[in-house]
């Protein structure tokens, strides 16, 4: 969307498979045979396996809102739609964009606009909840993104509900439930992804609520079949539920993961932590775990605490903020979540950090011991470890 | 798998790109397919 790489350079090349010995086939696979264990596709070759693996993705929810339909109404989940997006916006010579729901692809999409476009845009983002990043972010981290993102230029309406999307042929503006009507040459919608599963629904595959289901090997409940990705019900690692979590990341691991098991590995996967990041001009957030707000929906009782860091020494040129803030569970006294709101690019991968910390179950008291690797240029002074000072004020208020 | 098996993958999600890669290093001996509608594989 920046511009700043070619769509052929940030895809994955066929010409990096072929070069493998992987044979690549572009066709819409329209049916499988699970008895006979053959794939269809649309120009009607017949392909047979030994071991299918499924990995068809997910696709952007449209909402049923009214307008969905008119022109310049567009959701993003690859590069044709950014290329599609990106035309519209020079052909209409667009100036009004208004993006419907503050998660991380619209925050990015709507920065990048922002930042990259000569003319100057009007943006608009409309969000039900009460704050931007709702899914990523507790209300006091989100507050400060949205204040850094309005000083930006960019008009946030929190606690709002898209009613209608109104124009004749094409968009022209945006309802709001609160009465007031936003111009818009561009609307961009942005309110989850649903997992693409026709094709295992019609191989009669077991179905969980947000998608395929898979055992822990990424196997299906036909013990030829694997799948993994955007069209699979993952499972989140501290509850033990499932849960949608149609990141990249766990896509990619749970790929290579099936290929594992397939070479006789038996590796399972732990459940995700929806770990995930987001930059915006020059803030960068990033967040796994549970936040505050999920962890008492999910029933924990959490204890906090938010600290602000440094990302060099006081005294080193360049020095940016940050803020911490990490979720423990009362009972165990457990990490489950953490939050990174920061000025820096770098401090942002110490989410990192906290997702190695709650998979290994560590407790607060154990990370008042952490010790990070500390320079004046790439870190905080060792007295201010955040990650260490926040597991010392949880620990204070315990005994408060 | 056993060498000469026939593996098809199908979708080019995160997923599906990375599993026919791997495939390919553990087992050099399966034969590999990937089947996908898009032009491109996804990326974010």
């Amino acid at each position: 969307m920046a511009g700043l790489a070619t769509g052929q350079s940030i895809v994955v090349a066929d010409k990096m498979l072929e070069s493998a010995g992987i044979k690549v086939v572009q066709d819409e696979v329209t049916k499988v045979d699970p008895v006979n264990k053959t794939v269809t596709v649309a120009e009607g070759r017949v392909f047979s396996y030994d071991k299918l693996f499924l990995a068809t993705g997910a696709s952007a929810i449209m909402p049923p809102i009214e307008g969905k339909d008119l022109a310049g109404v567009m959701t993003l989940r690859g590069l044709p739609d950014a290329e599609k997006i990106k035309s519209y916006i020079a052909e209409r010579n667009a100036v009004n964009i208004v993006f419907i729901g503050a998660g991380f692809i619209s925050m990015e999409v709507a920065s990048l606009l922002v930042e990259n476009m000569e003319r100057k845009l009007n943006v608009s983002i409309v969000e039900f909840m009460n704050r931007p990043l709702p899914l990523m972010l507790d209300k006091d981290m989100a507050d400060v993104v949205q204040a850094y993102l309005e000083e930006k230029g960019l008009k946030i309406f929190t606690g709002e509900k898209a009613e209608k999307i109104v124009g004749n042929g094409k968009v022209d503006g945006v309802l709001l439930g609160s009465g007031k009507k936003l111009d818009a040459d561009l609307v961009f919608i942005n309110v989850g992804a649903r997992a693409n599963v026709e094709l295992a629904e019609q191989i009669g595959l077991e179905m969980g609520r947000f998608g395929i289901k898979v055992n822990k090997y990424q196997e299906t409940s036909n013990p030829d079949i694997l799948a993994g990705g955007d069209c699979v019900e993952k499972i989140n690692f501290i509850t033990k539920k499932p849960t949608p979590g149609r990141l990249r990341g766990p896509a990619v691991m749970q790929g290579r993961l099936a290929a594992k098991r397939l070479a006789g590995y038996d590796i399972e996967f732990p459940g995700v932590l929806d770990a995930g990041g987001c930059k915006m001009f020059d803030m960068t957030v990033s967040a796994t775990g549970f936040s505050e707000e999920r962890a008492a929906e999910e029933g924990f009782q959490s204890v906090c605490a938010t600290v602000d860091s440094r990302s060099k020494h006081v005294m080193i040129p360049g020095m940016k903020p940050w803020k911490i803030k990490l979720i423990f569970d009362k009972k165990t006294r457990k990490l489950i979540g953490g939050q990174i709101v920061s000025h820096a690019v770098a401090p942002a991968k110490e989410i990192d950090a906290v997702t190695a910390f709650i998979l290994a179950g560590k407790t607060i008291e154990e990370l008042t011991t952490f010790t990070c690797a500390c320079n004046p240029d790439i870190s905080s002074e060792p007295s201010a470890e955040p990650i260490t000072v926040a597991a010392e004020q949880a620990l204070q208020k315990l005994k408060l | 798998m056993k060498n000469g098996e026939k593996l098809v993958i199908v979708g080019c999600s995160g997923s599906g790109g990375p599993a026919a890669m791997l495939a390919k290093k553990l087992m050099p001996e399966v034969d590999i397919t990937v089947i996908r509608k898009e032009e491109f594989f996804i990326v974010r």
